[in-house]
């Protein structure tokens, strides 16, 4: 059904629209590979935390509606949470960087 | 290989038009679907009032319907729309496919968001039918603003179909299909979430009608907060279409917008969806204790902000590729 042929036709004429006397080079390559992998990390890296920490955040409104009087010990208790759960977004966002800046 | 126009028209309108009703039709229909759940289990416990609840079922459907009406009408426009307007050749064909995948993804999200409102308007209308008014008009207030990122998609769609696309070339096909997922995928992470928020809030007010004021008003603003992802997907998309004349004509350029689509576009999912679960509870926890409202509004800003946190970081990438780098 889906014809590699025909995909890898489509691509070349895609490229084929790239100005003519800029021909695709080899730091070209690598180049954009870093921009558009710096994008795709950070992407995808956002999609985990967010709904974690939103969890996080959750229980901890139900809780607080239950027992209004802890409500400094079960934010606090979110935050640090919300901050561990943040962890791995961090690492998406310092190897964006790297990508950014040293590809 | 060179394709002459009348191909790059045919792949434009068919790939368009595909991607705008296959992803668009699948939030619609899951969300629909847990409605008519919902709503069978209702009828379950009350049968004698089946009529209500069916009359319940059938509005919420209706208004969660809209979102894959939005997608079939810009499907129907992708494919009839006459083409010798702004773009020609490649630049249909990436002009096309990007509204098919805005409007496709961003009607995904809406459609499966505007489920949870209408599946807990029919459960609430079976525990307190004589409220039936009150819960069904909450329910379809929450539906609406969960439509709001899908209206944010449709704008970008109308703008690829009929303005040009900036310059030609590889930077142009890029900056299609980029706004197309920019705006596609960051709309639906808030769709999902602030249909989630409305469901909450048509929960809480179901089990404690007299309370309708306060959840209201945190609901609308919950849902504003889960809004923030889509905003920032259209943000970059205007700057996307509007603003890059001088942006490199190869394949670096491509990388650059695709990146930044990507990044903004992927990065509002997570955010989008956590801060509706946020939202959910704290309508839930504020109709039980209305006289806490101020501490629950509170933590739920606090929590939705950190939420929002890497929503933010994704932002920075897209603009340091589109502006900075």
């Amino acid at each position: 059904m889906i014809d590699p042929v025909m995909i890898m036709g489509i691509t070349e004429a895609v490229l084929a629209q790239a100005e003519p006397e800029a021909a695709i080079t080899g730091p070209d390559i690598i180049k954009a590979g870093a921009l558009i992998g710096a994008g795709i990390c950070m992407g995808f890296g956002a999609i985990g935390p967010g709904i974690g920490e939103g969890f996080a955040a959750g229980k901890a409104c139900e809780a607080i509606g239950r027992s209004p009087e802890q409500a400094g010990l079960l934010t606090r208790t979110m935050l640090i949470g919300q901050a561990v759960s943040e962890s791995t977004g961090i690492y998406a966002l310092v190897i964006a960087f790297i990508m950014l800046f040293r590809g | 290989m060179e394709l002459t126009a009348e191909s790059w028209e045919m792949i434009g309108r068919f790939g368009g038009a595909g991607l705008a009703l296959g992803l668009g039709g699948i939030g619609a229909a899951i969300g629909m679907g847990r409605t008519a759940a919902k709503a069978n289990e209702a009828i379950m416990r009350q049968p004698e009032r089946h009529g209500l609840l069916l009359r319940t079922m059938l509005i919420g459907q209706a208004v969660g319907s809209s979102p894959s009406i939005f997608a079939l009408v810009i499907g129907f426009l992708i494919i009839f729309m006459p083409s010798s307007g702004a773009n020609t050749g490649p630049l249909f064909a990436a002009a096309t496919i990007g509204a098919g995948l805005c409007v496709g993804l961003g009607c995904l999200g809406g459609g499966v968001g505007c489920g949870w409102p209408s599946a807990a308007g029919c459960e609430g209308v079976a525990r307190n039918p004589r409220r039936a008014t009150q819960i069904t008009t909450v329910m379809i207030i929450g539906q609406a603003v969960a439509q709001s990122p899908s209206i944010f998609a449709v704008v970008i769609s109308l703008i690829l179909l009929f303005v040009a696309l900036p310059g030609t070339g590889l930077a142009a096909i890029g900056i299609g299909i980029g706004a197309g997922i920019a705006m596609g995928a960051s709309a639906l992470g808030p769709g999902l979430g602030s249909g989630t928020t409305g469901g909450g809030a048509v929960e809480g007010i179901s089990a404690w009608p007299k309370t309708q004021a306060i959840t209201l008003r945190t609901m609308l603003i919950g849902q504003a907060v889960c809004q923030t992802p889509a905003i920032f997907g259209m943000l970059v998309a205007f700057i996307m279409l509007f603003t890059l004349q001088d942006i490199e004509n190869n394949i670096v350029g491509l990388a650059k917008i695709l990146g930044a689509a990507i990044a903004v576009g992927f990065g509002g999912i997570g955010p989008g969806i956590g801060c509706g679960i946020v939202g959910q509870t704290s309508c839930r926890a504020t109709s039980e204790k209305p006289q806490h409202d101020t501490l629950m509004l509170r933590t739920m800003l606090i929590g939705q902000a950190v939420s929002q946190s890497t929503a933010i970081y994704a932002l920075i990438i897209a603009f340091l590729l589109l502006l900075g780098v």
